[in-house]
């Protein structure tokens, strides 16, 4: 990764350009700052070292596997210890002749004897003691290392339920593993073959010993890939022989050059307004990026799968109806453009080249996977006609002169820019605006109600003011006059006795 | 290789095939199809012999019409489809018969199929033409109708039972065994594959 932010730059200075080992030649960055004579001898030293740091774990292991088989199998391991010794050391990484030497005893050795069979690690095991006071590996190996002891703790663990043959299948992985340390000068196509024989003999092996269970013989070779593939990673994956990393390069700026295609332009059936479909897309594309990370061919067809299914269910929730392949590979490629997955080449290599054939040929991980190559193939060869433009607005937006974003206000890159194209632009800049104009209008509700409030609080303290004032006017208005009334004896000699009316009397009424 | 890869010598053998549908014209008989993504995997048993198949649909569109040879690689079958009121349909089937043949040979099973046989009052391609085309190529040919729901069930049937009798005939031709057929495969020999095959010998006899 620092490798390749460190290419990335544009100043380069003269002195940056020479071998870092101040041997006065060239260096390149792909050799990390070595130019092609220091980097062999690093790079030996340190695939060496890693090899050793294996071999250590990998003979732990084998240690205590015996240990826990050696009640049963005691004669065996007596052998296999036995012929573990007398062999001096041939160092399976020297330099060329030695390389060559080794060759050649590889050869007359082949005689077909079990015993034989183990001598690989025998002829690693002696230079451990030779080699611990060397240098320490760059930290990258020893985090690499790391790695591989889980998973060839995983392996063991996994083996030991399968008794005696899974004592085989670990002892063949690790010869196989050793062979191709030795083997790392040859072209990609033929480190390819090598690891395609070996899974075919160990499939039709594990097939006959199985009774032809063909799910059993899956898990087997699952884990065999997984303990294989992790080893070799590193000096397999996208080797110095061919020019995958050039290709890695070709593809990045392709589809950086290419960064105004639009959704509407690849008729993608997905509308990354709806935010369920949205999420999708942001999880598609954070899977398809993960995929670098991983170092066996069926992890990063995990990733590949995953995203996929992502895409599935955006243009699922999109159409309100399945999606089909018609809607599927669009999509598939504007989350690869939108992704800018890293060492996309060197992935889709790397997987053709080591993965389980079965798997690529008829799985459904196998199916994503060729979709995946279909994207790349698709934005390599991309042209003005397969987005439906004229040749020149393809090459005034490929050149930079124009941007499609200025033409409609469908633009839909996140650099857009806030000024214009907001409404459809990126997805989550929309839902911030939207988020931020109803933030906006809230806060004026608000304010609006703290006035209201306030008024409220105002008219509250004057209005005891205003009813006395009007109580006051009132009172002014209307004063009270107190009229002073003089009251009568009653019994004063019936002063007022006219004004009664006559007591009454009986009347007769005639009838 | 490419057929029944995950065979073995003994009795119980699967064989897996790849199946692609391409073109156009094939989404005339999906509905029926309990095709609910654009990849589906079925698991038959055809006179005794257990069949995984995987049927492979495709972008059709024009414009990814260049990808054709990344989807139909390694495939074992093809499945075209026309429709019998649109002759230019049947055009296009043509080109891509022409294109499988040169791209794939003889291996691949091809299976030409003519849909809305309930339309026939409208029909454009005559049955003898079309069935004599497709013989002439070393195709099959079918007569379905995806709204009655005919004859589609027998076009997977009888694909399969085509991909079963050609793997098998390879399979003679290269001589009984997959190991043999591993061998055969590649050139390069690997210096460390006899001492491989003396412990599996132990390993079969103690399993």
């Amino acid at each position: 990764m620092s490798q390749r932010t460190e290419r990335r730059g544009i100043h380069v200075d003269q002195s940056d350009l020479l071998c870092k080992k101040g041997c006065g030649y060239y260096g390149n960055a792909a050799w990390q700052g070595l130019c092609s004579k220091c980097w062999r001898e690093e790079y030996q030293r340190v695939r060496q070292k890693q090899i050793q740091d294996d071999w250590a774990l990998a003979e732990k292991l084998q240690r205590e596997e015996e240990a826990a088989y050696a009640s049963s199998h005691g004669v065996q391991t007596q052998s296999h210890a036995q012929s573990a010794a007398p062999h001096p050391g041939h160092a399976s990484l020297g330099p060329f002749s030695k390389f060559e030497e080794k060759k050649t005893n590889e050869k007359t050795r082949k005689v077909t004897t079990v015993k034989k069979f183990f001598s690989p690690s025998s002829r690693t095991a002696p230079k451990k003691e030779t080699q611990e006071g060397k240098t320490p590996s760059p930290s990258i190996s020893r985090h690499a290392s790391f790695d591989t002891d889980q998973v060839s703790k995983d392996f063991v663990d996994f083996l030991k339920n399968l008794q005696k043959p899974g004592r085989e299948i670990h002892k063949q992985c690790r010869a196989f593993i050793v062979n191709m340390s030795s083997k790392k000068d040859l072209s990609a196509d033929e480190l390819s073959e090598c690891v395609q024989d070996f899974y075919q003999s160990m499939a039709d092996r594990l097939m006959s010993h199985f009774k032809g269970s063909s799910d059993s013989v899956e898990q087997v070779m699952d884990q065999v890939e997984k303990y294989i593939m992790t080893r070799l990673y590193k000096s397999v994956f996208c080797p110095e022989t061919t020019d995958d990393e050039k290709k890695d390069l070709a593809t990045q700026n392709r589809i950086r050059a290419l960064h105004w295609v639009t959704i509407q332009m690849l008729c993608v059936s997905m509308d990354e307004e709806i935010p369920e479909v949205s999420e999708n897309v942001v999880k598609a594309i954070t899977d398809i990026i993960e995929m670098d990370s991983k170092k066996v061919p069926r992890d990063k067809l995990g990733c590949i799968t995953r995203c996929s299914k992502h895409i599935f269910s955006a243009i699922r929730i999109t159409k309100n109806e399945p999606a089909s392949a018609d809607d599927f590979l669009p999509a598939l490629i504007y989350i690869v453009l939108k992704a800018n997955p890293p060492r996309l080449q060197s992935n889709i290599q790397y997987i053709t080249r080591f993965c389980n054939p079965s798997r690529l040929m008829t799985g459904e991980d196998g199916y994503y996977f060729t979709n995946l190559c279909c994207a790349a193939a698709f934005i390599e060869k991309l042209d003005a006609q397969s987005l439906n433009l004229s040749p020149e607005e393809f090459e005034r937006y490929m050149s930079g002169q124009a941007s499609p974003r200025l033409n409609s206000s469908e633009g839909d890159w996140p650099d857009a820019g806030l000024a214009h194209g907001v409404p459809a632009a990126n997805p989550v800049l929309a839902q911030v605006n939207r988020n931020l104009e109803l933030l906006s209008s809230l806060s004026s509700k608000q304010e609006r109600l703290m006035e209201a409030a306030q008024s409220l609080q105002a008219d509250l303290l004057s209005w005891p003011e205003t009813v006395k004032r009007e109580v006051n006017d009132i009172l002014e208005k209307y004063p009270l006059e107190i009229l002073s009334c003089t009251v009568s004896a009653i019994d004063a000699n019936n002063m007022d006795n006219d004004n009664l009316p006559p007591p009454l009397t009986p009347q007769v009424f005639a009838g | 290789m490419a057929a029944g890869g995950a065979g073995g010598n003994s009795g119980g053998k699967t064989y897996s095939f790849k199946v692609v549908l391409l073109g156009e014209g094939y989404k005339l008989i999906i509905p029926p199809l309990p095709l609910q993504a654009s990849f589906l995997t079925k698991k038959l048993n055809i006179t005794g012999k257990r069949v995984n198949l995987a049927i492979w649909d495709t972008a059709g569109q024009e414009r990814f019409h260049a990808l054709g040879p990344i989807y139909y690689r390694d495939s074992n079958g093809a499945i075209l489809v026309y429709d019998i009121t649109d002759e230019d349909s049947f055009q296009k089937v043509k080109n891509w018969v022409k294109e499988l043949r040169k791209m794939l040979g003889n291996e691949i099973c091809l299976c030409i199929v003519g849909n809305k046989i309930d339309l026939d009052k409208d029909r454009h391609v005559s049955v003898e033409e079309a069935e004599s085309y497709a013989e002439s190529v070393g195709a099959k040919h079918y007569h379905t109708s995806a709204k009655l729901n005919k004859g589609i069930e027998e076009l997977f049937l009888d694909l399969c039972k085509r991909m079963m009798e050609t793997a098998q005939a390879e399979e003679r031709l290269k001589g009984n065994g997959a190991s043999q057929s591993a061998s055969s495969r590649r050139g390069v020999q690997i210096v460390d594959d006899e001492p491989q095959a003396t412990p599996a010998g132990g390993c079969c006899s103690s399993g």
